[in-house]
């Protein structure tokens, strides 16, 4: 199998593409396939030559942390979930994700998603939950991987300044689900940064990898934006 | 006064928000976010006992199932104080927004995990660890945007900032610059995790690799317990990992057997009677691998409805990787190395034997002796943050910061004499010899033979590294980490070899039996690159 990866030696030097041969378990995933690449002594394109080891991320190998993040085939993919076998052809090409900083090969700079809750004081405060608490919906936003999978997919996101995509609704959600007096504040947030720019494409939500029902937890953060409304 | 946290799973970021919490501007420093730690990982759940819990359970009950579980060397006093707050850990957890699994009066529900004389495992549904992540990220982020924490990421543990025996900060790797950073702080607090490491892919994260916890020791920090490593009973094997099947399915009524002519052999129920399904995981492990044969975990007589909402992420993981469907057909299952028993020896208030240097969470041994309960290294990892984080506000500062200018450039300039380098000696590849070693002399079965021959291959591989330059196509963490990673694999190896018994999860197959005079936990020491084990039998720790 031909692997082409997009690489990047630092943010600021120009991509390139570089070709490897795959000749390891057609059963593994993309995360295996670039630690079987990477674990030689030397590193070896297609064309014969010496290269150096390819730059990627991951923690948990299983699904669980969103490090590995990437495309492949054009698909943005959690690598360690995406096995070679559903992927037609004898050629893969992994690129990283392109709504992000890249700072090495497959490894981009994430850390604009955490900064913009921060800035808008996306944080629970003291926990004041609404009597019918949906523990099922709370569950499944609580696991959130912050991996940007949803933002790579969402076609109103630009450059993260002003729109922040569906983590930022998503975090936006916990904290309304948790403490209702912080909901009209919160919502005003998720408001100018989400709602008022989104286009219910709902792609987010169909290659999400935790399966968070994102169009759930808006339905209810404008219930609760009403209620507290009513109530003020 | 400034505080330093180094890794932001669980217990750094517990420690980060108690600190915060009493007006101690805390840094917060890793690699990653907390979304990458392994914290999120930790699927079955955190022991506690509350009101409501079963008749005759109590924090008594707690704390000698935990000393018994540890083999009676884990110490009593940090025990006590461990199980006594697993109620008001549950109470916060609750209070920040964890999302626990709950009854029809939305009661936290618990299960029984294995070598518990109760059931006072709480979890969320089957991912407790991402949810108190998920809940201590939001709480963390409160103090964030008042300045209380500093998060700062893509930095790397380098050394300790030592000067007379007293810790004053660190040396960071930052990623992003390739350059060295001095961070002065009053107290600096270690949450790293284990040693993942030394035995190449283990069921936890690739990003543990006992780095910090094999420097310091380097730099004079003493390492307790490091033979005790457990081997958990039931992974899964797939081409990228051994995947942790959680014990949660043995909690649930999960049955262990192997197939002899055909016919199923539930070993562990024979050999154990009813409960022999929940014996602790260092047992399990040993008879799986007496056994000789492929040993299958069965859960699949279990409704469906259950399994969905009380083993999704096994159910997933079962079929995503290996196409098993665990409602329908049993689960191969086979021992990895899980949870590493020892790490830096601290104090009960997690001070090392290093002034204003602290330890926390798994880099941390205190309280799970020979063997860790299933449950309690969530509840340990929430607590020993507390603790670190409350003993520190406490303190006051009035020390000037000692010129460490020389140290500093001494390192910089090693640092980038190795950058410099040409040769592109695969250090991955010692680093995969040294797992390999580790596997097959510090098993779950091990003799003095194997133990030597261990020696032996790491004292190689040190004088490798020492000769070595490094390798330019992986990033400079990945070499400058490699002597401290070898060193804390050759004290875990010696630890073991000086250990003439079977204890836990340390087995001796020429020292089978527990004595007596070794009941008392190993504490390693190092200088000039010699290791030397003594026993704690002054208990000096428990203080």
């Amino acid at each position: 199998m031909k692997v082409s990866v997009l690489r990047r030696k630092e943010p600021d030097k120009e991509p390139y593409w570089e070709s490897f041969s795959y000749d390891g378990p057609e059963e593994n995933t993309v995360a295996g396939l670039l630690d079987y690449i990477n674990y030689n002594d030397d590193i070896i394109n297609d064309k014969g030559e010496k290269t150096t080891r390819i730059g990627w991320e991951c923690s948990c190998m299983q699904g669980m942390c969103g490090a590995c993040a990437m495309i492949v085939n054009d698909r943005p993919v959690l690598a360690c979930e995406a096995f070679l076998k559903d992927f037609e052809g004898q050629e893969i090409t992994l690129k990283p994700l392109s709504r992000f900083p890249v700072i090495h090969d497959l490894i981009v700079d994430r850390s604009g998603i955490h900064e913009s809750l921060k800035e808008n004081n996306v944080y629970i405060g003291e926990y004041r939950p609404p009597e019918d608490k949906d523990f099922e919906q709370d569950y499944t936003s609580a696991k959130c991987l912050k991996c940007g999978l949803c933002i790579e997919v969402c076609p109103r996101y630009t450059d993260g300044r002003k729109f922040y995509g569906a983590p930022f609704a998503n975090d936006c959600y916990l904290v309304a689900s948790r403490n209702r007096e912080k909901s009209g504040e919160i919502s005003e947030a998720y408001d100018e940064h989400f709602k008022s720019e989104c286009a219910y494409d709902l792609a987010c939500m169909k290659i999400c990898p935790m399966g968070i029902k994102l169009t759930a937890s808006m339905k209810k953060l404008n219930t609760l934006k009403r209620e507290t409304g009513e109530n003020s | 006064m400034e505080a330093l946290v180094i890794g932001s799973g669980i217990a750094g970021m517990a420690c980060a928000v108690r600190l915060a919490r009493q007006g101690i501007h805390t840094t917060l420093v890793s690699p990653a976010p907390s979304e990458h730690s392994e914290s999120v990982m930790a699927a079955g759940g955190i022991n506690a006992t509350l009101q409501g819990n079963d008749d005759g359970d109590s924090v008594e009950s707690h704390v000698l199932d935990t000393l018994k579980g540890g083999c009676f060397i884990g110490g009593e006093k940090a025990v006590k104080g461990l199980c006594e707050h697993g109620e008001e850990i549950i109470r916060y957890l609750e209070s920040i927004g964890t999302v626990f699994s709950v009854d029809s009066e939305n009661k936290p529900v618990r299960r029984a995990f294995g070598g518990q004389s109760h059931k006072r495992t709480y979890y969320c549904g089957s991912s407790t660890g991402k949810q108190i992540v998920s809940a201590l990220v939001m709480e963390a982020r409160r103090f964030e945007a008042v300045g209380m924490i500093t998060r700062r990421l893509r930095l790397n543990f380098y050394s300790a900032l030592i000067k007379d025996g007293v810790c004053c900060g660190a040396l960071l790797f930052n990623d992003s610059s390739s350059r060295l950073e001095a961070f002065y702080s009053d107290f600096t607090v270690i949450a790293t995790g284990g040693q993942n490491a030394l035995f190449g892919k283990t069921t936890g994260s690739t990003l543990c690799d006992g780095y910090a916890a094999g420097k310091l020791f380097m730099q004079g920090a003493e390492l307790k317990n490091l033979e005790f490593i457990q081997y958990h009973p039931t992974t899964l094997e797939t081409p990228q990992k051994k995947m942790l099947i959680s014990e949660a399915v043995r909690g649930e009524g999960g049955r262990l057997f192997y197939l002899e002519n055909g016919e199923r052999v539930y070993f562990m129920e024979e050999k154990y009677g009813e409960k022999g399904n929940l014996m602790t995981r260092d047992l399990i492990s040993r008879e799986i691998y007496a056994c000789g044969k492929e040993a299958f975990l069965d859960i699949s007589f279990l409704d469906g409805k259950t399994i969905d909402e009380r083993l999704s992420e096994v159910r997933d993981i079962c079929m995503k990787y290996r196409g098993i469907d665990i409602k329908k057909e049993p689960i191969p299952v086979s021992p990895s190395v899980h949870f590493f028993m020892g790490g830096l020896a601290v104090h009960l208030n997690h001070e090392t034997n290093i002034e204003n240097l602290f330890a926390v969470g798994e880099c941390a041994s205190i309280y799970h002796g020979a063997n860790r309960l299933g449950g309690n290294s969530l509840l340990s990892a929430m607590y020993s943050g507390f603790v670190a984080g409350t003993e520190i506000a406490g303190r006051t500062s009035h020390r000037k910061y000692p010129d460490l200018t020389a140290y500093m450039e001494g390192e910089r300039k090693n640092l980038k004499k190795s950058f410099d380098s040409k040769s592109t000696f695969p250090v991955f590849y010692i680093r995969d010899m040294l797992a390999e070693t580790m596997k097959d002399d510090l098993g779950i079965v091990r003799d003095e033979k194997s133990l030597e021959a261990g020696l032996s291959d790491i004292g190689y591989y040190l004088s490798i590294a020492e000769k070595i330059r490094y390798d330019r196509s992986v990033p400079p963490y990945f070499n400058y980490s490699l002597k401290a990673i070898l060193t804390i694999a050759g004290a875990t190896v010696y630890s073991a070899r000086e250990r003439r018994e079977s204890r836990g999860a340390h087995y001796r197959s020429d020292h089978t039996d527990t004595k007596e005079e070794y009941a008392y936990s190993s504490i390693v020491s190092y200088g000039n690159g010699d290791y030397t084990v003594r026993l704690d039998k002054e208990q000096i720790y428990e203080s």
